[in-house]
């Protein structure tokens, strides 16, 4: 079998080429043009002012920040089995458990705790959650503060944190 | 009346240099994000005012200002270390004091030129210390005692001696051509013709010397295709790497004036200076009602324009109830209309009561000092499209074109200039 090969042709060596002015006069044209129609008409431009703006092309799998789901009756999900916190590869999930009266389940957590600056959101929490208690699908993606404590979320804001509408 | 007249021409010289420094930053930022296709810097704002991005300008001068002047302990020659960036600013600086902004103001029976320094050899100034501007970036590299520092220095003055010899060669052609070395009296004469149509530029009497020299100005102020002695992916930033704060502010500022001046320079020698084509001063003296009457109609006009251009493109691309780009599109529209109706107001008084020669000569300064400043002002544009559009040289190339091709060129160029300006 005998091996393809392409020759591909030197260039800069003919005249035009070596004087390098038409190459320059050229690309310069190029930017010329792109400049002067951004300036004429910034609508031109292809940029988004970003908190303000929603970013487009983000679909519904992209990871934002937690939340936990709850039954029709607005009762947790989580049963406090460990899971999410033991898959945790940051070991940023702090769960404290408690006996549950209602029916539903045996456990539920009294607190639970998600450290926000450890979180590397990879999602590792939400796939190893048995009954779907933990989504990441709120569609916040970025987040500020003033403190490091306010990064860390609690169940009750996690409860409160709604699923982002599509 | 003769040291009003020093300190007139000392401080329109140095505000056209300093207010231009704030001005590239900007402009800089802004042609590079157009070329681009993004809007660069668009949220530095001063109560939502943003002019555009210039207050920008202004934070990184704030910026720099606080920023801790460090002297790391490993420099032995701390003097040298501190004074390398403020030969270099001032050696920028000093080359600006020659550049005739307007045509000579006569009062009396004297004739006063209308430069920093009254001096009738200015080419031959800029030649001298635009090379000394070099010994700054070589003591700041020295001084800074690391390895990238002194490359960096080393690079920046090999590419200033190779490409001043054919600066200068491009420059003796032009000398050649207008038999003075006098930058005022180079301008006067370009504002003539020859073959009687044609305007007497330098670009056009001397195309190959214009090229040179401009591809040479681009070398001598650092700037890209030529920025090898501040390469960042190889020597980290050069010879300013040690510097931080207003030292490293003093390097860039530097860099700026340098540019400031190279077009300058480049539009006295070749672009017709302060003069436009076909349009002497004398001219200028003796039509100045009309000037004015023209300034009259054309000033409301590009206002009008103005205007529009902002209401159609300072928009907001989101639904805000407290749009800021309103409130501020209502500024920049009432200061429009105040600065076309002060300039309106003014040029009325001056056409009602008669224009007197002294008025003329006034009014013909300032609209070649306009002139000298909007000619200024597209060639730095070209500076910056240039360094957004080309890559940097490799060292051997950049020789290579210095001394092989450019050299020849201006050796040629000389010889050919000379032959014909002797027949």
């Amino acid at each position: 079998m005998a091996i393809k090969t392409k020759k591909i042709e030197r260039r800069g060596s003919s005249l035009s080429e070596r004087l390098y002015l038409p190459a320059v006069f050229s690309g310069m044209a190029r930017t010329l043009k792109h400049f002067t129609t951004n300036i004429s008409d910034t609508s031109n431009l292809q940029h988004i002012e970003y908190p303000e703006q929603e970013i487009p092309d983000i679909n519904e799998r992209y990871r934002g920040q937690h939340r936990l789901t709850k039954h029709a009756d607005d009762s947790i999900k989580c049963v406090a089995c460990f899971m999410c916190a033991k898959n945790c590869p940051s070991s940023c999930i702090f769960i404290e458990a408690t006996e549950r009266r209602d029916g539903v389940a045996e456990k539920m957590p009294l607190e639970f705790k998600i450290d926000l600056l450890e979180c590397v959101y990879c999602g590792f929490c939400v796939e190893a959650c048995p009954h779907d208690a933990i989504r990441m699908d709120s569609g916040i993606l970025t987040r500020t503060g003033e403190s490091r404590d306010s990064f860390i979320v609690d169940k009750a804001k996690l409860l409160a944190t709604r699923a982002k509408e599509s | 009346m003769e040291i009003a007249i020093v300190i007139i021409r000392i401080v329109i010289a140095l505000a056209f240099a300093l207010s231009l420094i704030p001005f590239m930053v900007f402009l800089e930022r802004k042609v590079a994000g157009f070329i681009q296709d993004r809007p660069g810097p668009n949220r530095c704002n001063i109560n939502g005012v943003r002019v555009s991005g210039l207050v920008q300008s202004l934070a990184d001068a704030v910026k720099l200002i606080f920023k801790e002047d460090f002297i790391s302990t490993h420099i032995e020659n701390r003097k040298v270390f501190i004074l390398a960036p403020a030969v270099l600013f001032v050696m920028s600086m000093l080359t600006l004091s020659v550049m005739p902004f307007a045509d000579n103001i006569i009062l009396g029976d004297k004739s006063y030129r209308m430069q920093a320094i009254p001096f009738d050899m200015g080419i031959l100034w800029y030649l001298g210390f635009a090379a000394l501007s070099v010994y700054g970036v070589i003591l700041a590299g020295w001084a800074s005692a690391n390895k990238f520092s002194l490359l960096g220095a080393v690079r920046a003055s090999a590419q200033s001696i190779s490409y001043e010899i054919a600066m200068g060669l491009a420059v003796v052609s032009m000398v050649i051509s207008y038999q003075s070395v006098d930058l005022n009296q180079m301008v006067q004469i370009q504002s003539g013709t020859f073959f009687g149509i044609v305007p007497n530029w330098g670009v056009l009497i001397q195309p190959l010397a214009c090229i040179i020299f401009i591809v040479t100005a681009f070398a001598e102020t650092n700037r890209t295709p030529f920025d090898l002695a501040e390469g960042e992916s190889e020597i980290v930033a050069g010879y300013h790497t040690e510097y931080s704060s207003m030292r490293f502010a003093l390097f860039f500022m530097a860099e700026y004036v340098a540019m400031v001046v190279a077009s300058a320079l480049i539009i006295t020698l070749f672009f017709g200076g302060y003069n436009l084509p076909y349009i002497s001063t004398e001219l200028m003296h003796e039509s100045s009602s009309l000037i004015l009457f023209a300034i009259a109609i054309l000033l409301p006009l590009g206002g009008f324009s103005f205007m529009k251009w902002i209401e159609k493109n300072n928009v907001t691309r989101y639904k805000s109830k407290n749009d800021f780009r309103i409130r501020e599109n209502a500024i920049f529209k009432k200061a429009i209309i105040g600065i076309v109706a002060i300039v309106e107001i003014v040029v009325a008084i001056t056409l009602l009561g008669g224009v007197s020669f002294f008025e003329a000569q006034i009014v013909t300064a300032i609209v070649q000092i306009l002139i000298f400043s909007m000619k200024t002002i597209a060639m730095l544009f070209v500076f910056v499209w240039v360094r957004w559009t080309l890559p940097r040289f490799r060292y051997d190339q950049l020789q290579k074109l210095g001394w092989a091709r450019l050299l020849p060129l201006g050796f040629l160029n000389v010889i050919i200039s000379a032959i014909i300006v002797a027949m």
